[in-house]
């Protein structure tokens, strides 16, 4: 338990070392898309789902920095040590791959939430000096569920790529074409009913609009599609995403580079 | 009698890789003692090292520590061994205590402050504990590998060429505490390139080349069986001396190559140098380096090609 305890400690400690990056750095992203598309766009912009653009965005925005920083908080964390060699370090000290996973796992959602929870505040306060009302939340249990399952389930990928990552090039190819697209498909700032229907289909087969969609039933009761159905994918996201893990931290490398 | 570590028959093929990088190595280390595995480049000590720790996984053959197979139980083995890594890892995000609290923290030690201030003491790094590694000396950084691996107060110490970059008087200073961890109890497996270490802190040692151990034993008896005597008498005249330990012959100086097993006055009395003409009479005896050249290379040639 030591072990699982000083690793989360760690991977907390080594994000707000470097604070900038991590999470003052979203904020400011964050805060040009609530600033560009919600205040700016978001008023030629039709009602969607009938909520405001605005209040349409800011799941969809906590989603992503949520799922991002929680990929980069365990995939950076860990390739920075296979760097350093202090990777080595863990497979030699007597922590369990399960200690492992569910410290790094928990420091990505602890950093996905904290920029999550920035996007909600910084969008709440464009909400408050657009529309004159604070951002409510409608279903704050189905909010706390898939903010923590998207936590996890990308702190999970974050470290299954990591550990088969050979390079730095092949962690922001990951980023680069499959993260990124997914995302911006998922539905962040568009809903899939704006589509055409083939899109539509398509779309349903991107994981993450689930978690992008059960973020928004849970704060505005509005979603693309159904809750349960949103819930069973994360879940059995959440397993596969773990066993995966698991079997990367066996197969993998801990090798330094 | 458990033994911190024995190793039977341990072979080792790395994946995508034809060449065995460890060819059956079977040795022990015997409680106390400090245990030198020497050999060069290659010759497969780290992945010996990364076997015991269970970074690699060995192709066949058993690794014990303490009576328990590493592969079976590495959660009780490795709370056992601290291990010095042959290259220095340069955490960039914290400074020296904090790797140390870390550190022990991955051994189920919370609050290590006792132990971990006692080992910057130990290791004259107490006032660069703030500092982060890259600001550290090559030496210091050494030193830091040494205290990580000894936050937890382990039973057998793997040492991977600890002292690699470190100025003598340092490397001298860490011979002494080394030392003095052997005489607390704590059994050392030590690889070095430097055979002037070996010779000077191991009690035993294995003399591996191209992933097999060529010899094993006690060190002096090593040094003994594969090395000779340098013998320079000189002489008040000259006499006309038949050996073949002779090798020169400078002046009034004569110069022989004699094994290590004959005593000077069996020298004297063989060859039949006449002892009231004796002038001076020096003897070099030889070291752990020719003991290993002769082993190392009379085994290349041996080796296929």
């Amino acid at each position: 338990m030591t072990g699982f305890v000083t690793i989360f400690h760690r991977e907390i400690a080594r994000f707000l070392k470097v604070i900038v990056q991590t999470v003052i750095t979203p904020f400011v992203s964050s805060f040009l898309y609530l600033l560009i598309f919600g205040v700016s766009l978001g008023e030629q912009m039709s009602t969607h789902q009938g909520v405001n653009y605005l209040s349409f965005l800011i799941p969809g925005l906590m989603m992503m920095g949520l799922i991002n920083n929680a990929f980069q908080n365990s995939s950076s964390s860990i390739v920075s040590s296979k760097f350093s060699g202090d990777l080595e370090d863990l497979r030699v000290a007597p922590v369990t791959d399960r200690e492992i996973i569910w410290a790094m796992s928990l420091g990505s959602l602890v950093r996905g939430t904290l920029v999550a929870l920035i996007t909600y505040i910084v969008g709440s306060l464009f909400m408050l000096y657009q529309h004159g009302q604070w951002l409510t939340v409608a279903h704050p249990l189905i909010t706390l569920f898939f903010t923590v399952v998207a936590g996890l389930i990308f702190g999970m990928i974050g470290i299954s790529v990591a550990f088969w990552a050979t390079s730095f090039d092949q962690l922001s190819a990951f980023s680069a074409f499959i993260l990124l697209p997914l995302t911006y498909l998922g539905g962040v700032f568009l809903s899939i009913e704006h589509l055409h229907p083939f899109w539509q289909m398509v779309s349903k087969f991107n994981p993450l609009l689930y978690l992008i969609n059960g973020l928004r039933y849970g704060i505005l009761g509005v979603s693309d599609v159904n809750i349960w159905t949103a819930t069973l994918i994360s879940l059995l996201g959440f397993l596969f995403f773990y066993v995966m893990a698991h079997w990367s931290l066996k197969k993998g490398s801990f090798q330094r580079w | 009698m458990i033994l911190p570590l024995e190793i039977q028959n341990l072979r080792k093929t790395y994946k995508g890789s034809a060449v065995e990088a460890v060819k059956g190595v079977t040795f022990t280390v015997n409680g106390g003692e400090i245990f030198g595995l020497l050999g060069p480049n290659g010759a497969g000590k780290t992945t010996i090292i990364s076997s015991i720790t269970t970074l690699e996984q060995p192709t066949s053959g058993t690794v014990k520590v303490f009576g328990v197979d590493v592969c079976k139980d590495p959660m009780f083995t490795k709370k056992q061994i601290g291990v010095v890594h042959q290259e220095v890892i340069n955490s960039g995000f914290f400074d020296v205590e904090e790797i140390l609290e870390f550190h022990s923290g991955y051994y189920g030690l919370r609050k290590n402050t006792e132990r971990i201030h006692f080992l910057l003491n130990k290791l004259a790094l107490y006032e660069h504990r703030h500092k982060k590694v890259k600001q550290l000396s090559g030496g210091m950084k050494r030193r830091l590998m040494i205290a990580k691996a000894l936050v937890h107060n382990p039973k057998l110490l793997l040492l991977d060429e600890p002292t690699a970059g470190v100025d003598i008087r340092l490397r001298e200073d860490l011979w002494v505490f080394v030392r003095e961890l052997r005489n607390e109890g704590m059994s050392i497996l030590l690889t070095t390139h430097y055979l002037e270490e070996a010779e000077e802190l191991c009690d035993r040692v294995g003399i591996i080349n191209l992933g097999s151990l060529v010899e094993l034993g006690n060190t002096k008896e090593i040094i003994r069986q594969y090395t000779h005597k340098k013998i320079r008498v000189v002489m008040t005249e000259n006499v006309a001396l038949q050996t073949p330990y002779l090798t020169e012959v400078v002046g009034k100086e004569y110069f022989f190559i004699v094994p290590q097993n004959k005593t000077l006055g069996e020298f004297i009395n063989e060859v039949g140098i006449p002892t009231h003409l004796i002038k001076d009479v020096q003897i070099e005896e030889g070291d752990l380096e020719e003991a290993f050249l002769k082993l190392v290379s009379s085994k290349e040639v041996q080796a296929p090609l």
